[in-house]
């Protein structure tokens, strides 16, 4: 065999696993997501965008709206692939328990990330819930951002993956998030655009994964449609396949000695 | 199946500038029960692991069920049952449930796997836990439920990494039970251990290591025999110096630890009489032990 740690179908039962654990609190979760989302759609749509002015006819809060599911995605993706992941890898030994059964590192990451994503997605559907209750859906094409969250979801969750595989503590996790996710967060248009800042900021932006997955979302979200789709979504695939194949390595060097 | 279960030649690993594990070879055939004894650090754990595929051989051959571990250990793993030193049991998970998920992670079918489940619950006398959390378990109840996840799929062969540290004596006479049963079933089994007594009843043959290597191998009655003889006669208190001269001329050799003389006799003819006719009576008579044996190979000082 050329590659004996590659991915299988066998991943699926790793996802079964996590699936198992989430039955005994899923119902405070999905409480806990909403409630949280309603806090900042209010806080930053409505509070602080009675001060901004509707850019292209559109309100602030519609305007955030799709920033606001794709970041859901990333944080929560992020959060489940470095803390949990952590604590699976490296605490709990259950990566160990499940590499004594017939499954393979690829297995074990490919198992995580999907359910990193899946539970990403659980959340950015509740946040899609609450934006459409709040009467911000522009588009029935809104609910073709979910596929396109679960691509980012598990992008992020194998860059996550790769935090994890370097980490020696969960203080390591203060600086992958200062580092990485914040200004990932503040600089892909998620809150505000992008265009009309310093041109190296425009640049930055435009080499940052999430800034992608917001376009993609917000053409959707507003207009049904997306300028360069083909474009933004080779840019999320590409770094998706990029940072699995870096997790499934890396992750292997920390399992087998 | 034909062969041997471990086939392992001269198999070697180094963390650093620590050999781990310096040129082992073990066959192992199937129905047997091998045990590997020795002190902390003697590289046993990491042989453990090479037969797995989670620590990789820096040399040597290693092939396990008739397959090459370093390429096929996914499937070696499909046909073999571990049970960890340390606890890998799912914490987040039931009782029940860390047999189901386990049971999937072989992609056993459902029904066939509640069956099995069914049936280990009951042969590890933990049908009345089914629905605890794993925090609530006593050590014997871990144990117990660890070798029941590692025999969910039917494995061929079973390895164990001291599966009895820190058990107390009833836990510990259960899990000996139950492995013996499974030998009786026809399983081979590797195990580890510091119990040398329960290792030389339960195992055909047993191989001691220190430093890496095997310092002997083979069935524990005969190995004592060899190395150490029939009886051991235990004296406290000091002995003279014509005393030690006394028994040239007996098939005896001696050894003083503190404050005892031991005597490891081969035929035991005349030995009782002549301490009596010395006045010594304070001597303890008993059959040479695999602790014996332990002790002589690998020396007195203490491991950590």
């Amino acid at each position: 065999m050329l590659f004996p740690q590659a991915p299988s179908h066998r991943a699926f039962r790793v996802w079964v696993r996590h699936l198992v654990y989430y039955r005994s609190f899923y119902l405070a979760e999905w409480a806990g997501n909403l409630g949280e989302h309603i806090l900042w759609l209010v806080a930053f749509g409505y509070g602080l965008g009675r001060f901004v002015p509707n850019l292209d006819g559109i309100s602030y809060a519609q305007f955030i709206g799709p920033g606001l599911m794709v970041s859901v995605a990333m944080w929560n993706a992020t959060y489940e692939s470095t803390y949990g992941a952590y604590s699976r890898m490296r605490i709990q030994n259950i990566y160990e328990s499940m590499l004594m059964a017939p499954l393979t590192v690829g297995d074990i990451v490919l198992g995580d990330l999907l359910w990193c994503a899946s539970r990403a997605l659980i959340g950015s559907t509740l946040m899609l819930v609450v934006l459409s209750l709040f009467g911000l859906v522009g588009s029935w094409w809104a609910v073709a951002i979910l596929p396109i969250l679960f691509i980012e979801a598990v992008m992020f969750a194998a860059l996550g993956l790769i935090a994890t595989s370097l980490a020696h503590s969960f203080s390591f996790f203060n600086f992958y998030f200062s580092a990485i996710v914040m200004p990932m967060f503040f600089f892909a248009g998620t809150l505000f655009p992008i265009k009309g800042l310093p041109i190296w900021v425009e640049r930055l932006s435009e080499a940052l994964p999430l800034t992608h997955a917001v376009r993609i979302s917000r053409g959707l979200f507003i207009y049904g449609h997306v300028e360069n789709f083909i474009w933004h979504f080779s840019f999320l695939l590409g770094f998706t396949f990029l940072f699995l194949t870096v997790a499934c390595v890396l992750v292997s060097r920390r399992m087998v000695e | 199946m034909p062969g041997f279960v471990i086939d392992a030649r001269g198999i070697e690993k180094s963390f650093g500038t620590l050999k781990a594990v310096d040129g082992v070879s073990l066959q192992v055939k199937p129905g047997e029960c091998f045990g590997i004894l020795g002190p902390n650090g003697a590289g046993k754990t990491t042989t453990i692991k090479m037969l797995h595929g989670a620590v990789e051989s820096d040399s040597g051959t290693l092939r396990v069920l008739g397959r090459d571990v370093a390429t096929q250990s996914r499937l070696i793993r499909a046909q073999m049952g571990i049970v960890s030193q340390e606890d890998t049991l799912d914490r987040d998970l039931t009782v029940y449930e860390n047999l189901w998920v386990y049971a999937g992670f072989f992609s056993i079918p459902k029904k066939a796997s509640l069956t099995r489940i069914e049936y280990l619950l009951d042969f590890m006398q933990l049908r009345e836990k089914w629905d605890s959390q794993i925090k609530t378990l006593s050590g014997g109840m871990k144990r117990r439920l660890h070798i029941a996840r590692a025999l969910i799929h039917e494995p061929k062969f079973l390895i164990l990494d001291e599966p009895t540290t820190g058990l107390d004596p009833q836990a510990r006479h259960l899990v000996w039970q139950r492995l013996r049963e499974l030998k009786a079933q026809g399983l081979t089994i590797l195990l580890t251990t510091h119990y040398m007594e329960e290792a030389a009843q339960m195992c055909d043959r047993i191989g001691i290591m220190d430093g890496g290597k095997f310092l002997v191998e083979g069935p524990p009655q005969t190995l004592v025999q060899e190395k150490v003889g029939d009886e051991v006669y235990e004296l406290k208190g000091g002995a003279s110096i014509e005393f030690l001269d006394s028994l040239q001329g007996l098939s005896v050799t001696t050894e003083i630890v503190a404050d005892i003389l031991y005597l490891y006799s081969r035929n035991g003819m005349g030995i009782m009489e002549h301490l009596i006719s010395f006045g010594r009576k304070d001597f303890l008579r008993r059959p040479a032990t695999l602790e014996d044996l332990f002790l002589k190979l690998t020396g007195r000082e203490l491991r950590d």
